[in-house]
C-alpha cells in the first residue's frame, strides 16, 4: 500500500455517526402483512374509510405484482412477512406542543443535530421530524398557517385537509405504478405534506427528517407537496438510522404537484445506514419520487446528495406536461464499501417548450457498484423539447464499478437532445501531484471529489451544502487505495 | 434598384425597426452605420429573408417587386446576396457543390441551362484566386474549419461566382486584420458596376477607407437618424457614437 | 402452428450439413429445444425493448429445398458486385458456385462454403464455431444454430494478406423465403484481410434472412470488416456479426443499414491485450421501417481501444434503434472506449431511440460516450436557401452531408461508390448531384 493510500486508509474506521439506538417503548406490530395488518394501521390512524379502501386496493394490486429485477443490484430475497409494517413510540396522547414530546426523543434528534426547539434551529428553517412510523413534532406551524401554508404530517392532513388528500393523493404515482409504490401505498403510516397556496411563496426551508429506530421495522413514508399556481416552496429530507447487522426495508413515495408558474425545489440529503465494511446490514432504501409539472411554466428541481443505504433503487422523476415547463435533476451519488446504488431520473417530455437538465455524478469507491439509470422521452406533443444530460462516473479503487444506462426516446423532430458522459479515476498520479504542492492526501481527495460535484452542490440549500460536503468526506474516507 | 419605405420590423414583440426608408439606385453603394443593437443586422436579416422576424408595417420593392413576398431562395435567385456576419460551418458539404448547386439554381430560375463542368471549374479557379484562397477550400466542407478570415473571403467567392444584383455585406469587415480587410474590399472592388448596389452594414469606418461609398445613413434605436456621403462617415468616426444620441435627441 | 412447430415440421426432411459430425448434431438438438421453447425474443427482454419482432410470430417463412436457383435477375446481382473482388455468392440461403468468384486466392488461403468446409475441415470448424456468439444466446442465434443451411467459410494462415476484398453476398430471390447462414472468418495471426457482408434481395420480396457471423482475429491480425444491409422493402432481417480479438489484434467493422422492414444488426467484440477495436455504422430508416442496431464491446484484458461512431437518420414513418454498450472488466486497465452516437429525426411520425451504456469494473481507464438526437439546423438550411437552393433541396444536402461522413470512412473505392448510390436512392427526395460529389 503506498503512503497516499495508508494516510486514506486510516480514515475509513470512523464510524457511522448517527448509529446509536435510542431505548423507547414502542408500540409496535408483530412482523407480517395481510388485509387485517393494513386495517389494523388505519385503525390506529383513526382513518376515515376512503383511505382504508385506497389502502386495501393498493395492497390487492401488489399481491399481483413482482418484484423489479431490473436494477444493477444484487441482494437476497426479501421476506415481506419478516417485518413489521408499524412502530411507534409509546405515548399517552398525542404531544400538543413540544414539551410534552418524550425527552428521549428530543436527545436523540440533539444528537443528530437536528434540534427541534425554534430557538435552537436555524431560524429559516421549519422541521417535521419522523420517528419510525410516525411523526414526532413539527416546527414553526403557525408562523406558516399565518402565511397560509399547511406542513404537517401526513396523519394530520388525512384528518385536517381530507379533501385536499383525496384530490392529490395518488394522481403523481399511482397505487399500482411499481412493486414498491403499491406495498407504500397499503402500509404507509405517516410523511409529510406540504400545501402552498396560490401566489405565495413559501416564507422559510420546510424540512422532514426521517429516522429509523426499531429493528426488524420498515419505514413506508409518504409525502406530498402541492404548489398551487404562482407559488414557491423549497423542500429538504434528511435520513438516518441505527447500525444493525440485519437488513431493514424504507420504501417511501414522494409526489410533487405544480400548477401554473409554481415552482418546488426539493432536496435529499440521504444518509441511511449503508451497513458496515463487509456489507453486513444496511438500508434498502427503494423509493419512488415523482413530480407532475401539470401547470404552463411549471418547476419542479431534484436534488439529491446520496451517500447512505446499502442498497438505493431511485429515480426521482418529472412529468413536464404543462407547456413551457422545466424540470431539473442533480444528483450525486456516492458508494463505498460493499453499496449498491442504481439511481437517476426520467423527463418525461409532454408539453411544448419543455426544458429538463440531468446532471449526475457518480462516485464508487471500495467494492461497490454504483449505476446511472435515466431516461428522457420526448412525445410527439412537446414541440422544442429541450434535454441536456451529463452523467460522469468517479472511480476510486480497483474494485468498484460505475455504470451508466441511459434512455433516449424522441418522437418530435424539432426537439433537441444531448447526452454526454464520462467515467475517470483519481490517480496515483493526481494525488501525488498534489501532495508534492503540499496538500495533505485527505484535502486532495477532498477537493478532486469536491469540484467533480460542484455543479450539484451549487443547487443545495445553503445550509445543507455544507453539510452535504462534510458527508461526503466520511463517506469516502479510506477509499483510496 | 431597392426601395425601403417606412419598415417597421419586431422580434419576440420587440421592436427592432421603427420606420427605414431608403432608395439605392443601380450601381450605388450604400454603407449603414450604427453602434451596436441599432438594428443593422435585422436589417440585412429582413432583407435576405431570415424567419423570426415580423413585419408590421412599411414595403421593400425590390426591381419593381414586392420583396417581403419572396421565398430567401427566390430572393437569391433573383440576384440578392447576403454576405453573412457569421457564416455558418456545414460539414460534409462541400464548398464546390454549393457553389455549383447555387449557380445553377439561379441559371435554372433565368431560363439557362446548368453550366458546363469545365467552364465551372475554370471559373471558380480563376475567381477563388482574386480572393487569396488555396484551391484545396473548395473541396473542404462549407467554411467547416476555417479561420475568420477565410470564411469571409470564401462569402466574397460566392459573391463573385452568383454575380448578384444587390450585395448586402453584414459586417463583413468585423474580426478582419488590415490584410485580410484589404483583400476582401479588393473583392468587393472589383465587384463594382453600374448594375450591381451594395449595401455595406458596418460598425467601423474603417472599411470605408478601402470602400467609397455614394450615401452614408447612420442606424440608431432602429431609425435611420442622419444620411450624407462618404465624410459622414468620417465625421462619426471622429465625434464617436455619442454623437448620436445627440442627433437622437435633436431630433425628438 | 407455433414458429417453432412450423420450422421442426419444415426442417425434419431437409437435409442440413453436419449431420455426420457427433459435436454439431448435438449443438443443433440444443438450440432446436431452445428455440421451441424460447421461440423469438420477445419486447419484455432488456435488449429487446424497443424492437418487437412477433410478427415473425404470425408471418412464416419457408426454406429452400434442394439445389440453388438460378437468379432470374442478374442485375440486381450485378449492381452488388463490387470490381476487383472475390466473392462468394448465397442465393436464398445456399452456396452458388455459379456466382462466386473465388480464383486466385492466395496458396492456403481458404474461401468456401461452410457446408463444404463441414465436410472436408471439420475438426478446424468445431475450434471456431459457436466460440464468439454470446453465453446467453437469444432465440435468434438458438434459431440459426438449429437451421442453418450454409454460410461462408473464411481462413487466413499466419501472415496471409488479402490484397484485394472479399465480398460475401446473401441474396434473396423467393417469396416468402427464409435463409439462415453461419459465417466463419478466421484470420491466423498477423494475416490481413477485408471482408465484405451484402445482403439484399429481388424486388420488394417479403421473406426472412437470419445470419449469423463469427469472427476470429489472431494475435496481431487486422480484419476490416463491412456489411451492407440492402434488403427490399418487405424484407425481415436478422444480423449478428460476433468477433473475438487476440493480443494486439485490430477488427475495424463498418455497419451500412438502408434496407428491410425489420432489421436488426448485433455487433460485438471481445477485445484482448492491447487490441483495438473499431465501430462505425450509419443507418437510414425512411418509409415503415425498423431499423435496430445493437454494439457491444467488451474490453476484457488491459490496455485495449475502441472507437465508435454511429449516425443515424428517421424519417417518413420509421423508427431507428440503437444501443451502443461498452463493458470494462474488472482486469482491462488502461482501457480506452469512446463512442459517439448522433442521430438525425426528420419527420414527426418518426422515432429515434437510443441506448448508451458504459459498464465499468476497473478503474484506471478512460470512458466517454455522447448522443444527441435533433433536427438539421435551421441556421444551415437558412445558408443555403440565401444562396439559390431551394429548402427540400437544402435539406436534402445537409442530409446527405450528414450521412456521407460515415461513407467517406469506407476505404475499398468501388464499396464506397455502392454505399453512396444506395444513400442517394435511399433519401427522401434524391436529388443531390452525384456528377458533382
Amino acid at each position: 500500500m503506498s503512503a497516499t493510500a495508508k494516510t486514506l486508509d486510516k480514515l475509513i474506521k470512523k464510524e457511522y455517526a448517527p448509529g446509536f439506538v435510542t431505548d423507547l417503548e414502542a408500540d409496535t406490530l408483530p412482523p407480517g402483512l395481510n388485509e387485517d395488518v393494513i386495517r389494523a394501521i388505519s385503525a390506529k390512524k383513526n382513518e376515515p374509510e376512503f383511505m382504508l379502501e385506497w389502502r386495501l386496493e393498493a395492497f390487492r394490486h401488489w399481491l399481483s405484482m413482482e418484484e423489479p429485477k431490473w436494477a444493477f443490484v444484487h441482494y437476497g430475497p426479501i421476506d415481506y412477512q419478516a417485518i413489521s409494517y408499524y412502530s411507534a413510540p409509546k405515548t399517552r396522547e398525542p404531544p400538543k406542543s413540544l414539551d410534552e414530546v418524550d425527552p428521549k426523543l428530543l436527545e436523540t434528534y440533539n444528537k443528530l443535530g437536528i434540534p427541534l426547539y425554534e430557538q435552537e434551529r436555524l431560524a429559516g428553517v421549519a422541521i417535521d421530524a419522523v420517528f419510525d412510523s410516525v411523526s414526532v413534532a413539527t416546527t414553526f406551524k403557525e408562523k406558516l398557517a399565518a402565511a397560509g401554508v399547511i406542513f404537517c404530517s401526513m396523519s394530520e392532513a388525512i384528518q385536517n385537509h381530507p379533501d385536499l388528500v383525496k384530490q392529490y393523493l395518488g394522481s403523481v404515482v399511482p397505487p399500482g405504478d411499481n412493486f414498491f409504490a403499491a406495498l407504500n401505498s397499503a402500509v404507509f403510516s405517516d410523511g409529510s405534506f406540504v400545501y402552498i397556496p396560490k401566489g405565495v411563496r413559501c416564507p422559510m426551508e420546510l424540512s422532514t427528517y426521517f429516522r429509523i429506530n426499531a429493528a426488524k421495522t420498515g419505514q413506508f413514508e409518504r409525502t406530498l407537496i402541492i404548489a398551487e399556481e404562482s407559488s414557491y416552496v423549497s423542500y429538504l429530507e434528511g435520513c438516518t438510522a441505527p447500525m444493525r447487522d440485519e437488513n431493514q426495508l424504507h420504501a417511501a413515495v414522494v409526489e410533487l404537484v405544480a400548477l401554473d408558474n409554481a415552482e418546488i425545489k426539493y432536496s435529499t440529503v440521504q444518509n441511511w445506514y449503508p451497513g458496515d465494511e463487509e456489507g453486513r446490514g444496511g438500508i434498502y432504501n427503494f423509493v419512488t419520487k415523482r413530480g407532475d409539472c401539470r401547470g404552463r411554466k411549471s418547476k419542479i428541481s431534484w436534488t439529491q446528495v446520496e451517500t447512505g443505504s446499502a442498497i438505493t433503487w431511485k429515480y426521482p422523476s418529472c412529468i413536464l406536461r404543462g407547456d413551457e415547463s422545466v424540470g431539473e435533476f442533480y444528483s450525486v451519488a456516492v458508494t463505498n464499501h460493499c453499496q449498491q446504488a442504481d439511481t437517476g431520473t426520467k423527463m418525461i417530455h409532454l408539453g411544448k417548450n419543455t426544458k429538463s437538465t440531468i446532471i449526475s455524478k457518480g462516485i464508487s469507491a471500495g467494492r461497490a457498484q454504483n449505476s446511472y439509470r435515466g431516461l428522457v422521452k420526448i412525445l410527439k406533443s412537446a414541440e422544442n423539447a429541450r434535454n441536456y444530460t451529463q452523467c460522469d462516473s468517479l472511480l476510486i479503487g480497483d474494485r468498484c464499478g460505475a455504470h451508466t444506462f441511459p434512455y433516449i426516446e424522441v418522437k418530435q423532430p424539432t426537439a433537441q437532445v444531448e447526452h454526454e458522459a464520462t467515467t475517470s479515476k483519481i490517480s496515483e498520479d493526481q494525488l501525488f501531484f498534489c501532495m508534492q504542492r503540499g496538500l495533505s492526501a485527505e484535502d486532495a481527495v477532498s477537493m478532486i471529489v469536491n469540484g467533480f460535484c460542484k455543479q450539484v452542490f451549487k443547487e443545495l440549500p445553503m445550509e445543507f451544502a455544507v453539510e452535504a460536503q462534510a458527508l461526503l468526506g466520511i463517506s469516502l474516507e479510506g477509499s483510496v487505495g | 434598384m431597392l426601395k425601403i419605405e417606412n419598415l417597421h420590423v419586431r422580434v419576440d414583440d420587440t421592436p427592432i425597426l421603427k420606420g427605414i426608408s431608403l432608395d439605392i439606385k443601380p450601381g450605388e453603394v450604400h454603407a449603414i452605420m450604427g453602434p451596436n443593437g441599432s438594428g443593422k443586422s435585422t436589417l440585412s436579416h429582413v432583407l435576405a429573408g431570415r424567419a423570426g422576424y415580423e413585419v408590421t408595417a412599411g414595403t421593400v420593392s425590390y426591381l419593381g417587386r414586392s420583396l417581403l413576398e419572396m421565398k430567401p431562395e427566390e430572393r437569391a435567385r433573383e440576384g440578392v446576396f447576403l454576405a453573412f456576419q457569421y457564416p455558418v460551418e456545414i460539414a460534409g458539404v462541400s464548398n464546390i457543390y454549393l457553389l455549383k448547386a447555387a449557380l445553377n439554381a439561379i441559371r435554372k430560375h433565368k431560363g439557362l441551362s446548368e453550366v458546363d463542368a469545365m467552364d465551372f471549374l475554370k471559373l471558380v479557379k480563376e475567381k477563388i484566386k482574386a480572393v487569396n484562397l488555396d484551391e484545396q477550400f473548395l473541396y473542404r466542407g462549407v467554411n467547416e474549419g476555417f479561420s475568420g478570415g477565410e470564411k469571409k473571403r470564401n462569402e466574397i467567392l460566392q459573391m463573385a461566382v452568383l454575380e448578384p444584383r444587390l450585395c448586402i455585406l453584414d459586417e463583413t469587415d468585423s474580426g478582419l486584420d488590415i490584410d485580410a480587410l484589404r483583400l476582401v474590399a479588393e473583392g468587393v472592388n472589383s465587384l463594382r458596376s453600374p448594375d450591381r448596389s451594395f449595401i455595406l452594414v458596418t460598425h467601423y469606418q474603417r472599411l470605408l477607407n478601402y470602400i467609397k461609398p455614394d450615401c452614408v445613413h447612420v442606424l440608431a434605436y432602429g431609425r435611420i437618424v442622419k444620411s450624407g456621403d462618404a465624410s459622414l462617415a468620417l465625421e462619426l468616426e471622429k465625434k464617436g457614437y455619442g454623437w448620436v444620441d445627440q442627433l437622437v435627441s435633436v431630433g425628438a | 402452428m407455433s414458429p417453432a412447430q412450423h420450422y421442426v415440421e419444415h426442417y425434419r426432411t431437409l437435409a442440413l450439413p453436419g449431420r455426420h459430425l457427433p459435436w454439431l448434431r448435438r449443438l443443433r438438438e440444443e438450440a432446436q429445444s431452445r428455440f421451441s421453447e424460447a421461440g423469438f425474443p420477445s419486447p419484455r427482454e432488456e435488449e429487446w425493448k424497443y424492437t418487437n419482432v412477433s410478427a415473425l410470430e404470425k408471418k412464416l417463412f419457408v426454406p429452400s429445398v434442394g439445389t440453388p436457383t438460378a437468379v432470374a435477375d442478374t442485375s440486381a446481382l450485378a449492381r452488388l458486385r463490387l470490381e476487383d473482388a472475390w466473392s462468394l455468392v448465397f442465393v436464398d440461403g445456399i452456396y452458388s458456385a455459379e456466382h462466386s468468384v473465388t480464383d486466385g486466392l492466395p496458396e492456403g488461403v481458404i474461401a468456401t462454403s461452410l457446408a463444404n468446409a463441414l465436410e472436408r475441415y471439420p475438426d478446424r470448424i468445431e475450434g471456431l464455431f459457436n466460440q464468439a456468439v454470446p453465453q446467453d444466446a437469444h432465440g435468434f442465434i438458438a434459431f440459426t444454430i438449429a437451421y442453418f443451411r450454409d454460410g461462408a467459410f473464411v481462413h487466413l494462415p499466419p501472415g496471409k494478406i488479402l490484397d484485394k476484398p472479399l465480398q460475401v453476398i446473401h441474396f434473396s430471390t423467393r417469396p416468402d423465403g427464409l435463409s439462415v447462414a453461419r459465417n466463419l472468418v478466421a484470420l491466423e495471426q498477423n494475416a490481413e484481410a477485408t471482408v465484405v457482408e451484402t445482403y439484399a434481395g429481388t424486388g420488394d420480396l417479403s421473406y426472412l434472412t437470419a445470419s449469423v457471423t463469427e469472427i476470429s482475429v489472431g494475435e496481431n491480425a487486422g480484419l476490416e470488416h463491412y456489411k451492407l444491409q440492402s434488403e427490399t422493402v418487405k424484407g425481415y432481417h436478422f444480423g449478428g456479426i460476433y468477433a473475438r480479438e487476440a493480443r494486439s489484434a485490430r477488427f475495424r467493422q463498418h455497419h451500412l443499414a438502408f434496407g428491410g422492414l425489420l432489421a436488426r444488426t448485433e455487433i460485438h467484440a471481445h477485445l484482448g491485450l492491447g487490441a483495438e477495436c473499431e465501430l462505425d455504422g450509419l443507418f437510414l430508416a425512411t418509409g415503415r421501417r425498423h431499423l435496430d442496431t445493437q454494439t457491444l464491446i467488451h474490453h476484457r484484458a488491459p490496455c485495449g481501444t475502441s472507437r465508435e461512431t454511429y449516425r443515424g437518420i428517421a424519417a417518413d414513418r420509421a423508427r431507428g434503434v440503437f444501443s451502443g454498450r461498452i463493458v470494462v472488466h474488472p482486469d482491462a486497465q488502461k482501457t480506452d472506449a469512446e463512442m459517439s452516437n448522433r442521430n438525425l429525426l426528420l419527420s414527426e411520425d418518426a422515432e429515434i431511440d437510443s441506448k448508451p451504456q458504459l459498464e465499468i469494473h476497473a478503474d484506471d481507464v478512460k470512458c466517454a460516450h455522447g448522443v444527441t438526437v435533433g433536427q438539421l439546423d435551421p441556421e444551415a438550411v437558412f445558408y443555403l436557401e440565401s444562396r439559390g437552393v431551394d429548402e427540400p433541396t437544402a435539406r436534402n444536402m445537409l442530409t446527405f452531408a450528414f450521412a456521407n461522413e460515415m461513407v467517406e470512412k469506407i476505404r475499398p473505392s468501388s464499396l464506397n461508390r455502392l454505399v453512396q448510390d444506395e444513400l442517394l436512392s435511399s433519401l427522401p427526395q434524391s436529388d443531390i448531384r452525384k456528377d458533382w460529389l
